[in-house]
């Protein structure tokens, strides 16, 4: 047996949660300031909703999909249960719905915060992660959804990401598909599961011949968006699918028009994760990444069962730091503590990050123990440290 | 130097099950027209990765449950693995497109002939039963309302109702030799395995293009072997 310490002890997280050290926790800091300036430069404005709310607030509307994957508490002054946000965007249509309710539509709010979820996800272990996201509220159809989309694209290209792939969906097509094929509720959730797997034998085995066939068809148009719109126009589908099958071209069509720099796929079938979307969504994914740089789509939320058309996108910062061009560290150089303020504050201005060197001199040996590559000499400039030192 | 997600991104990888299904698999493979380098069918090679004749296309042989694993969290980019590995595990990052047709068999329950002779299954609210598919087995049961106790085994399934270590298993089943020679008898069957091509869901978005390359070239094969 090794020999444990009240601080090794300490130091272990409980599951999916950890510490973020230095570079890490600025560069997430950078990035997130950065996805968001994008989102206020082009309108949207910040919100800011509290860790924790009532759980009847927080898990209504297009939160209750949410509940499996909500920490709750007790709120020892009211006694009411209090869930811990899992996900930021039904806060903020709450906010829409409740507080901004008479401010004028479309309505653009844009936030940043972290997450804690009852589990993390196979990609992700992480319970606890940053999201920044925008929501376009009172908005509907494709140019909603396009405008969000864009953006996030927008604010992924200005955090550095260079090559996005953008993978369209629609969520309600298959629960569509599956009322017009006569599927019970059982029987289209358990189609639903096979075709999140792509497994086309098994769907064979759950519906008729003729069915799987609607299938099949919907399955080939999944992958690159250049051959899968062609095959997804040429589709001959049931009545209520017809509308979203359309949309979802339109969609596609818009998206590389736009930015046919970035790579577009398009997958029908997908669904999972997307249960309060009710129109056309997407994932961004990049080469690199672990899992989705982020997701969203269209939605509905409103005040007291009016209801709104929406659509929001979110980015998970700990996915898209794997693929962002992060700034270089600052230079640190050691100082005197009594280094008057001005001269300290035009170092600062050139970039450089001070460190007073505390109880010591400011010679090599100091700054070395400290991690700064430059000290200042006598003549008030940085210097950098002589290469025999540094070896 | 730190791990760094994007070190060899440019190379698909496929990764392929040691073992029965290989012999299977590998006229597949070649049929596609891959053909790995000499080392991958020289059994004294210790070696685990493969170049190929495509310069961005290597071969890893893993064993058949590692299949999925690597591919489901995208440490390869296809794979070929039977419904029995994907459904025990059931990754929500695996997606099997296509089914290979081979390495056909099934997933079944077997029990010792004397206890078959008197058992009523109707009465059953808890079994222990070995196998190397607990996940599968303890679904399969908890469907009918009864309570599976499964004991992980690796392999040798066979030998643990004659030890008493249980009085059932469940495994594969081709011919049925295996379970008579030790007196084991099939009473029921969990699901039909086929091998599969397994993919990666987030490769399938981010190299689509490829993807989809060697997913037609698969089902190309496939079908002509089928004609």
């Amino acid at each position: 047996m090794t020999a444990s310490f009240p601080t090794a002890a300490q130091a272990l997280l409980p599951n999916g949660l950890r510490d973020l050290l230095p570079p890490d926790a600025e560069q997430e800091a950078f990035v997130a300031s950065r996805l968001v300036a994008t989102f206020v430069a082009n309108g949207y404005h910040r919100v800011k909703p509290p860790l924790i709310e009532f759980e009847e607030s927080l898990l209504s509307g297009a939160g209750r999909t949410a509940a499996a994957q909500t920490f709750r508490v007790m709120d020892p002054i009211t006694q009411r249960m209090m869930g811990l946000r899992s996900d930021m965007t039904t806060q903020v249509a709450r906010i829409a719905a409740s507080r901004l309710a008479r401010a004028p539509r479309p309505l653009r709010l844009a936030y940043s915060g972290s997450v804690l979820r009852v589990r993390g996800s196979q990609l992700r272990p992480e319970r606890q992660f940053t999201q920044a996201g925008l929501e376009l509220i009172g908005a509907a159809g494709e140019d909603a959804v396009a405008e969000v989309l864009l953006l996030a694209v927008e604010a992924l290209e200005q955090a550095g990401v260079e090559r996005v792939c953008i993978d369209l969906t629609c969520p309600p097509l298959v629960p569509a598909l599956c009322a017009a094929l006569g599927l019970d509720e059982a029987r289209a959730q358990a189609v639903r599961d096979v075709l999140e797997q792509k497994d086309l034998v098994a769907v064979g085995d759950l519906v008729g011949a003729e069915a799987a066939a609607v299938l099949r068809a919907l399955l080939e148009t999944v992958g690159p968006a250049e051959r899968g719109v062609e095959a997804l126009v040429a589709l001959d589908l049931p009545e209520p699918a017809v509308a979203m099958r359309d949309s979802l071209v339109a969609l596609a069509r818009r998206v590389a028009g736009a930015v046919p720099h970035h790579d577009l796929t398009l997958d029908p079938l997908e669904h999972h994760g997307f249960e309060y979307h009710t129109g056309t969504a997407f994932c961004l994914f990049g080469r690199g990444a672990r899992g989705e740089l982020g997701r969203g789509g269209a939605y509905e939320t409103g005040p007291d069962g009016a209801v709104e058309p929406s659509a929001g996108a979110t980015l998970y910062l700990d996915a898209v730091l794997d693929v962002a061009t992060c700034p270089p560290p600052r230079r640190l150089v050691l100082i005197s503590p009594t280094l008057p303020a001005a001269r300290r504050r035009a170092l600062q201005a050139e970039g450089w990050a001070t460190v007073p060197a505390l109880g010591a001199a400011v010679d090599q040996a100091e700054a070395l123990r400290l991690g700064c590559s430059h000290i200042l000499d006598e003549n008030g400039q940085p210097r950098a440290l002589a290469p025999a030192d540094q070896g | 130097m730190a791990f760094d997600a994007r070190d060899g991104a440019d190379k698909l990888v496929i990764a392929l099950p040691k073992g029965r299904i290989l012999d299977e698999a590998m006229p597949l493979v070649r049929a596609t027209g891959l053909e790995p380098e000499p080392a991958f069918d020289d059994p004294k090679s210790r070696q685990l990765r493969f170049a190929t004749n495509h310069p961005g296309v290597d071969i890893i042989r893993v064993r058949s449950f590692d299949v999925a694993t690597f591919v489901a969290f995208g440490a390869a980019h296809l794979g070929i693995a039977g419904n029995d590995v994907i459904m025990e595990f059931n990754y929500p990052e695996l997606q099997a497109p296509l089914d290979l047709g081979i390495g056909a068999c099934r997933l079944a329950v077997a029990e010792s002939v004397a206890l078959h002779a008197q058992d009523d299954p109707v009465r059953w609210s808890h079994i222990r039963v070995a196998t190397k598919y607990p996940e599968i087995t303890r679904a399969h049961f908890a469907a009918r309302g009864v309570q599976a106790e499964c004991i992980k085994l690796n392999g040798a399934m066979e030998l643990a109702p004659a030890l008493g270590l249980c009085r059932r298993i469940v495994d594969l089943v081709s011919t049925g030799s295996t379970l008579r020679a030790n007196g084991l008898v099939e009473v029921e069957t969990i699901a039909h395995v086929t091998s599969r091509l397994v993919v990666n869901r987030t490769a399938m978005k981010v190299r689509s293009r490829e993807m989809a390359l060697w997913i037609d070239r698969f089902r190309e094969v496939c079908h002509a072997r089928a004609a």
